[in-house]
C-alpha cells in the first residue's frame, strides 16, 4: 500500500473517532477531567517541593514544571495516538480478535497502532502545552521558531521511545498469555520522566539514565528549551530513538510469528 | 450471634482462598511499588540537598513516611472492590444475596478484610528484600502510645476506605459504567490521603482544609501516628473524626442500598 492509502485509512480512524467521541459526550468530559486531575496532581507536587526547598539537583522550580509540562504532553500524545491500541492489542491476541487485523491489507503493526485515537487525552495536550507555555514565560525563555521546532522534534523522539517501550510491554502477550497489569511496568518507567537527570546516582544513574531510555525522554527536550539547543543530546535521543523503535518492532515482528490464533 | 460469627468466618476463609489465588498479582503490584519508592527516594533525596529540613522534619523521617505508605496501601486499601461490587450488580450474581440471610455490606467487608490480610503479608515481601537498602534511612519514632492508638487508626481508616469503594461499587444500580467515578475520586483520594506528598507540607490553611475532608482519615492519619508525624494531642481527636466518617459513610451507603434494590430488576441472575 502506498503511504496515500495508509494516510487515507487514519484519516478514517480519527473521523470514526470523532464520531464515537461525539455519541459518548459525558465519557469525553469525565476521562478528561481524570487525566486533568492527575496532571494537577503533579504539578501541585511541584508548588509544594519548592516552598521547602529552592533548588532540586540544579533545577529551580519554573525549570522543574517545565521538565513535570514536557513529560506530561509526552504521555498525553502517546496516550491520545496510541495507547488504547497497545492496551487492546494484549487483550485481543488472547481473546483471537487479533485475526481481524491480521486479514486487513495494511501492516499489521500500523493497522494495530492507529486504529483509535482518543480526543479526551489529545485536548489535554493543550493543557500541558499551557503548563509548558507559562514555565518558559516566567523562566523569560525566547526560544524562536527554530527552537521550538527543535523541541518539538524531540518530543516527537520522546513520543517514540515511550510507543516502543508501551509495544514491548504489550509484545509479551504473544509469549506469556496472562499479562493483566503488565502496562503497570511502562508506568513505573515513566513516573523517572518527571525526574532531573541530575538527580540520578550511582545504580540508579546507569539503570535509568543509560540503559533504559526513562529520563533522557523529557530531560533532552526540556533542557533543549532552557539551555539551547545541544547537538550531542538531540543526537543521544535520535539515536535512543531509533534504538528503541527497532528493538520493540523487532520482538513485535517475532511475536507475530508465534501466534497461532486463539481457539474460542 | 454465635451462628453469625461462624457464617462469616467462613466467608472469610473463602476470602482467603480466592485471594491467594492473586498472590502473584499482589506481589507484582508490590514490585512495582518498589519503583515509585525509588522516585520518592530520588526526587525528595534531591529535594533534600542543602536543607536539613523540610517542613521540621529530616530526610530519614520522609523516606519512612513514604515506605510506611507502601505497606499501608496494601494493608488497608481498597483496590478494586468497587469494581468489584458494580460487576456483581451489573451481571446479576448480586441476586443470591437477596435471597440468603446475609448482610451484603458485612459480606463484602469480610472479603475486604481477607483481601487485605493476604496482599498485607505479601507487600513485606518486596519490602524485605530492599530493607537492607534502605535501612540507613528509616527512622521510627519510639513512643509506645503510637503502636497503641496506630492500630485502631489503621482499622478505622480500612473502614472508611472500604465503605466510600462500597458506595462507588453500589452506584452501579444506576450507571452502567463506574470506572470513571472511581478513577476521578481516585486522583483526589491519593492526593488528599497524602500519598504524593506529605499532606503537612501544604500552606497551613490548606492542610487545616484537608482535614476536615475524609480522604485525610483514610491514609494519611494513621501514616502521620506511626511515623510521628503527628503528636498524641492530635491523635485522640482524630480517631474520634475518623469513627464521624465511618459512620457517615455507613449511613450513606446503606441509603444507596436501599434506594438501588428499589431500583433493581435482577437482571441475569
Amino acid at each position: 500500500m502506498s503511504f496515500r492509502q495508509y494516510l487515507n485509512i487514519w484519516l478514517a480512524c480519527l473521523r470514526y473517532s470523532l464520531v464515537r467521541t461525539m455519541m459518548f459526550r459525558f465519557d469525553f468530559f469525565l476521562w478528561a477531567a481524570v487525566e486533568l486531575a492527575w496532571m494537577g496532581v503533579n504539578v501541585l507536587l511541584v508548588e509544594v517541593i519548592y516552598r521547602h526547598t529552592a533548588s532540586v539537583a540544579g533545577w529551580g522550580k519554573y525549570e522543574m514544571l517545565l521538565l513535570v509540562g514536557t513529560s506530561m504532553l509526552i504521555q498525553r500524545l502517546l496516550m491520545g495516538f496510541f495507547w488504547s491500541n497497545l492496551f487492546e492489542m494484549g487483550r485481543n491476541v488472547r481473546t483471537g480478535y487479533f485475526d481481524f487485523y491480521l486479514a486487513q491489507p495494511g501492516n499489521p503493526l500500523f493497522m494495530i497502532s492507529t486504529r483509535k485515537l482518543d480526543p479526551d487525552s489529545l485536548i489535554n495536550t493543550f493543557v500541558a502545552a499551557s503548563v509548558i507555555f507559562y514555565a518558559a514565560h516566567r523562566l523569560g525563555l525566547h526560544p524562536g521558531i527554530t527552537g521550538v521546532l527543535l523541541y518539538l522534534l524531540l518530543v516527537a523522539c520522546g513520543v517514540v521511545i515511550h510507543y516502543s517501550l508501551f509495544l514491548l510491554t504489550t509484545s509479551t502477550t504473544f509469549w506469556i498469555i496472562k499479562t493483566e497489569g503488565i502496562e503497570g511496568s511502562y508506568f513505573s518507567v515513566v513516573d523517572f520522566s518527571r525526574l532531573p537527570r541530575e538527580a540520578f546516582r550511582g545504580f540508579a544513574n546507569v539503570l535509568l539514565v543509560y540503559l533504559l531510555p526513562a529520563v533522557v525522554v523529557s530531560n533532552v527536550p526540556a533542557n533543549a528549551l532552557i539551555h539551547g539547543f545541544q547537538p550531542g543530546y538531540a543526537v543521544w535521543l535520535l539515536a535512543v530513538s531509533a534504538a528503541w523503535l527497532a528493538l520493540a518492532v523487532f520482538v513485535f515482528n517475532r511475536g507475530l510469528k508465534r501466534y497461532a490464533s486463539a481457539s474460542s | 450471634m454465635y451462628a453469625a460469627l461462624t457464617k462469616y468466618r467462613h466467608v472469610f476463609l473463602v476470602g482467603l482462598q480466592s485471594n491467594l489465588i492473586y498472590r502473584w498479582n499482589f506481589l507484582i503490584r508490590g514490585f512495582f511499588s518498589l519503583a515509585r519508592l525509588a522516585v520518592v527516594f530520588i526526587l525528595w533525596g534531591a529535594a533534600y540537598a542543602g536543607v536539613a529540613r523540610i517542613g521540621g522534619y529530616s530526610i530519614g523521617q520522609t523516606f519512612t513516611y513514604f515506605t510506611a505508605l507502601i505497606a499501608l496501601q496494601f494493608m488497608i486499601g481498597a483496590f478494586n472492590e468497587d469494581y468489584q461490587i458494580g460487576e456483581e450488580i451489573r451481571n446479576g450474581l448480586i441476586n443470591q444475596f437477596l435471597l440468603k440471610p446475609i448482610n451484603y455490606y458485612l459480606y463484602r467487608f469480610t472479603v475486604f478484610l481477607a483481601a487485605r490480610v493476604v496482599s498485607g503479608v505479601l507487600v513485606f515481601i518486596p519490602l524485605l528484600l530492599i530493607y537492607p537498602l534502605i535501612r540507613a534511612h528509616l527512622t521510627f519514632p519510639a513512643e509506645s502510645w503510637r503502636l497503641l492508638l496506630g492500630v485502631p487508626a489503621l482499622l478505622l481508616a480500612a473502614m472508611i476506605q472500604f465503605t466510600l469503594a462500597y458506595c462507588f461499587g453500589l452506584l452501579a444500580f444506576w450507571f452502567l459504567e463506574i470506572q470513571g467515578f472511581v478513577i476521578l475520586s481516585y486522583a483526589a483520594e491519593t492526593l488528599l490521603s497524602g500519598q504524593i506528598f506529605p499532606l503537612d507540607l501544604l500552606p497551613p490553611m490548606l492542610f487545616k482544609a484537608a482535614q476536615l475532608l475524609p480522604f485525610y482519615y483514610m491514609m494519611y492519619f494513621p501514616a502521620a501516628i506511626f511515623t510521628g508525624r503527628l503528636g498524641f494531642e492530635a491523635a485522640l481527636p482524630g480517631i474520634a473524626l475518623q469513627l464521624v466518617w465511618v459512620g457517615l459513610f455507613a449511613l450513606i451507603a446503606r441509603g444507596l442500598w436501599l434506594a438501588g434494590l428499589r431500583k433493581h430488576t435482577a437482571v441475569g441472575g
